[in-house]
């Protein structure tokens, strides 16, 4: 009769008081005041700011090419200010109950803003500075990765497990993936193996947090540690001695007839490795499964109240595990992915791309399609955290790279709507 | 259908919960299981739908044996049970919700929504259950989530109708329709299981009353039983069902509320401008159905939730929204609604939950270090004179009796000096023996003069022990009445609507 004491969990439901809708509008008015005074009045008077749109790379094939675009940078950031703190009065007034939308887009302004002003030159600009093509088709490159690791966040979680544990996966579906391809010289080999170890991963998840009906957390954020140990571990008795084994290799890019030819959009979205268009498709395919089908109905009802799913005969443990198996199966390629667009295996390369994948997920309302939105934020961020360093900014880079865990913070506390996970998320099922 | 069910038994390590039961429904016939808390009735449910396996004996569906791995099985053979906690999904739809499990697909296992509800359409106009398919389970109000319970179990053609303790969470209205649908159901040929504690349901609804008590069956009764006949077959003793109270020698108000105005935990307004005084020498019983903002309000109270306008006055001194600390010092007793909750810490032995709110005064604590000889003494003598009934008072609270736990609560409160002493909830998944108890222990302290304030969905228990009625509606007081009044009338008081 001892466990008495633990079952007596409380279920409030959680919703947001209207406060806090008001609080957010205040944070996006702040955000946009700062960046009136910080990228506009910051600026001086006649500094433009220029953009190329020729992608660098791959200029050859393209049939297009557009002209520098120069602006004065400060009337331009002092109206993209104003544009966020007009969001900002809109929220704090109007209160809707889903600021989601308008809270991201003040997120990208802002990050835009911040371009335009790391990027301006006093007087004419006369040497093109920001090459925005390349800003996006990189970003696009992280956000890949981040889209991997949030469907398979979506996968385990809609079921009712939470998968702390993308990191690890990231890091064993590099780490295989790099030793595959770099042996076959096969990315398709490569991506099959890195799937299985995420598999692999997702399953040991699976049976600790059904089996055993351990605290999801703590099973996850040991799978990571003991990955990123035994990744360092295997790379200095392996990978260094046998370098062969580590080439690093970067995924091809395929070309979509006619698409790719599209100026800015084409090199972006439809010049990419095979990796990016089957994340596509499993987006695409998750958003289907879990919100149109049977299969999904099943899943959902898992994550929300087992009781229920298991009083119509759904197998709550099946379906958990097959979740769980699948979302470890998806992370794997994602770490595959990754892999493919940054090159050899490195320890702790990964660099917690796999929270910020769950953050993206939280953010997303843990909807497929609302991670996506969030990891195009996070990578675009993320990106110019690597790219202001190559320019003259006064600004730390590691400021910016705190901006993915600000507005997750933000969203976790619920400042943005109604945040709310599947009911039984990360409560482990005792069939009694 | 025609269910027997033959010497079923299922044992828990060492304790028997259902022992050789053998019973019969007949085709057409309301079958009640009546029985106290912790009697069997639940697992024996849970085994005729396949959520358990008993084991011993075996389960006969029109003379057929069956046997059933799941409750899916249990579906497919024609049964179906509402559940107590309701086996519903609040953020999909009505439709939804009914298909789980069974759904209507077009390719590539696509749910056919608009079969889905097409075909609710059709059962709520066959059995009169009328309910909006594509409404959020979440937005309707309890008495609609049972009708989607029903029509979930309906939907699958079930001819056998488990209904597990329904009536819990509804208005005296809300019991008399699903009388009316349980019967029109009986009437079409279904069997329905209806299990209740509720002596008045029983007699009001069955064709056959089961009594089980401790796992085992006592006897089958026509439902011409007395009440008092039908208590003591639960109990196995004589039980006085009628709570006997002297005449109220009712004094100045020791807990006055103001214009109370509270918010719930999505911050909407729920107690909407309450004023009441509690006296001392009586007891005010607030009735209403669940939901309706006595939560809040007791919460506020004490001090556990904020007061948005209003002022709460206890024994002269304002206590608006001051700590629970504070409040209690004034000289407030506090049974919480949930007791496992709010009320104790399970997982701590009985004599601690015993000092929870005086651990830190003499004699239990000096200087900063606790006397545990005290504490030990005294939860020897509490547990004596409330006749809580433990192994030992160094026992985990979690292993007590749902009944034993209360004891412990209403010992701890009633042990300090108070002004005013209230309960919410206070007899909540009691048994009978313990309800008795702890009503007999409200009406002493309010003989010796304290200020009591009942808070209760059974309207039973509001008649029984209020000297007057509050009722409580939409967060604001509907009227204050004299427990004379039929329950009718209050029953339309709770529901809203008001004298005419």
């Amino acid at each position: 009769m001892t466990d008495v004491a633990i079952t007596s969990t409380s279920t409030r439901s959680d919703v947001v008081p209207h406060g806090r809708t008001r609080a957010i509008g205040v944070l996006m008015i702040i955000v946009g005041v700062f960046s009136a005074w910080a990228f506009g009045l910051g600026s001086v008077a006649d500094a433009h700011s220029a953009f190329t749109f020729t992608p660098v790379n791959v200029s050859s094939a393209v049939p297009w090419s557009l002209g520098q675009l120069t602006v004065l940078t400060r009337p331009t950031n002092l109206v993209l200010a104003l544009l966020m703190i007009g969001l900002g009065v809109e929220v704090y007034v109007r209160r809707p109950s889903a600021p989601l939308v308008r809270f991201s887009i003040v997120a990208a302004l802002f990050l835009i803003a911040l371009l335009f002003w790391a990027c301006r030159t006093p007087g004419p600009a006369q040497v093109p500075f920001v090459n925005l093509t390349s800003v996006l088709i990189g970003s696009s490159a992280i956000a890949m990765v981040l889209i991997y690791g949030s469907l398979s966040g979506v996968m385990c979680e809609r079921a009712g497990v939470v998968n702390i544990a993308i990191e690890g996966q990231f890091i064993a579906g590099a780490f295989f993936g790099s030793m595959i391809d770099s042996t076959t010289h096969s990315f398709l080999l490569a991506a099959l193996v890195g799937a299985l170890s995420g598999a692999a991963l997702g399953w040991i998840l699976a049976f600790l947090a059904i089996r055993y009906l351990s605290d999801q957390i703590i099973v996850g954020v040991v799978i990571v540690t003991m990955m990123s140990g035994l990744s360092s571990y295997l790379n200095l008795q392996i990978l260094t001695p046998y370098p062969n084994l580590n080439v690093g290799n970067i995924a091809s890019n395929i070309g979509v007839p006619l698409l790719d030819k599209i100026p800015i959009i084409g090199p972006t979205l439809f010049n990419e490795s095979g990796f990016f268009y089957l994340m596509a498709v499993l987006v695409a395919a998750v958003s289907f499964a879990l919100f149109k089908t049977r299969w999904g109905l099943r899943v959902r009802a898992v994550g929300e109240h087992p009781q229920a799913a298991e009083s119509v005969g759904i197998n709550v443990a099946r379906t958990r595990y097959r979740n769980v198996v699948l979302g470890g199966t998806i992370a794997g390629v994602g770490g595959v992915a990754f892999m493919a667009t940054q090159g050899q295996f490195q320890v702790g390369y990964t660099s917690g791309l796999g929270y910020v994948a769950l953050a993206a997920l939280i953010f997303g309302r843990w909807k497929p399609s609302g991670a996506v939105v969030a990891s195009i934020i996070f990578g675009l961020s993320a990106y110019l955290v690597n790219a202001l360093q190559s320019y003259n900014v006064p600004l730390s880079s590691e400021i910016i790279g705190m901006f993915p865990y600000i507005i997750t913070i933000a969203v976790v506390a619920g400042l943005i709507g109604r945040v709310r996970p599947p009911a039984a998320d990360g409560v482990p099922y005792r069939r009694d | 259908m025609r269910v027997e069910l033959r010497g079923i038994t299922k044992r828990f390590g060492s304790f028997t919960a259902n022992d050789a039961i053998d019973l019969i429904v007949e085709p057409g016939q309301i079958h009640c299981l009546l029985g106290e808390n912790g009697a069997g009735k639940s697992t024996l449910m849970n085994i005729v739908f396949g959520l358990m396996r008993a084991d011993e004996g075996e389960i006969l569906l029109d003379n057929q044996p069956v046997r059933f791995s799941n409750s899916g099985d249990a579906v497919r053979r024609g049964i179906g049970m509402v559940h107590q906690h309701f086996m519903l999904v609040p953020v999909f739809s009505v439709a939804e919700n009914v298909v789980l499990g069974f759904e209507p697909t077009k390719s590539l296992g696509r749910l056919d929504r608009r079969r889905a509800h097409s075909e609710i359409r059709a059962l709520s106009e066959k059995f009169g259950l009328e309910v909006d398919p594509e409404a959020l389970v979440e937005n309707l109000p309890v008495g609609l989530q049972q009708r989607v319970e029903i029509l979930k179990a309906l939907s699958h053609d079930a001819e056998l109708l488990i209904l597990d303790e329904p009536t819990a969470v509804l208005t005296p209205q809300e019991i008399d329709s699903l009388m009316d649908i349980m019967r029109s159901l009986a009437d079409d040929g279904k069997s329905i299981l209806f299990i209740t504690h509720k002596l008045k349901e029983v007699r009001a609804v069955g064709d056959v009353i089961t009594v089980i008590r401790q796992g085992k069956i006592i006897d089958s009764v026509p439902p011409t039983r007395s009440e008092g006949e039908l208590a003591s077959l639960m109990v196995g003793r004589d039980v006085n069902l009628k709570v006997t109270k002297e005449a109220v020698h009712a004094g100045d108000p020791v807990l006055e509320l103001r214009d109370v105005v509270v918010r719930d935990d999505r911050g909407i307004t729920v107690v909407k401008g309450v004023s009441l005084d509690v006296r001392s020498g009586e007891i005010l019983a607030i009735a209403g159905v669940q939901g309706n903002g006595q939560t809040e309000l007791v919460e506020a109270i004490a001090g556990l939730r904020r007061v948005e306008s209003g002022t709460i006055t206890l024994g002269g001194r304002d206590v608006t929204n001051r700590t629970p600390r504070q409040i209690l010092d004034a000289g407030l007793g506090h049974v919480p609604e949930d007791r496992q909750r709010d009320g104790l810490v399970l997982s701590m032995s009985v004599e601690d939950n015993l000092v929870l709110n005086t651990s830190r005064r003499a004699p239990f604590a000096r200087r900063g270090t606790r006397n545990l000889a005290a504490v030990t003494a005294n939860a020897e003598e509490l547990a004596q004179r409330f006749d809580v009934r433990t192994t030992s008072v160094k026992s985990p609270t979690g292993s007590l009796s749902g009944g034993n736990q209360q004891k412990v609560i209403v010992a701890r409160e009633l042990s300090r000096p108070l002004t005013c002493f209230i309960a919410a909830q206070p007899t909540r998944g009691l048994d009978v023996g313990s309800i008795e108890y702890v009503h007999r222990q409200i009406v002493e302290q309010r003989n010796g003069g304290l200020g009591v304030l009942i808070v209760s969905s059974e309207l039973d228990e509001v008649l029984a022990l209020g000297d007057r009625i509050a009722v409580l509606f939409d967060g604001g007081v509907m009227g204050v009445v004299e427990p004379t009044m039929s329950r009718e009338e209050i029953g339309m008081l709770m529901a809203g609507v008001g004298p005419s």
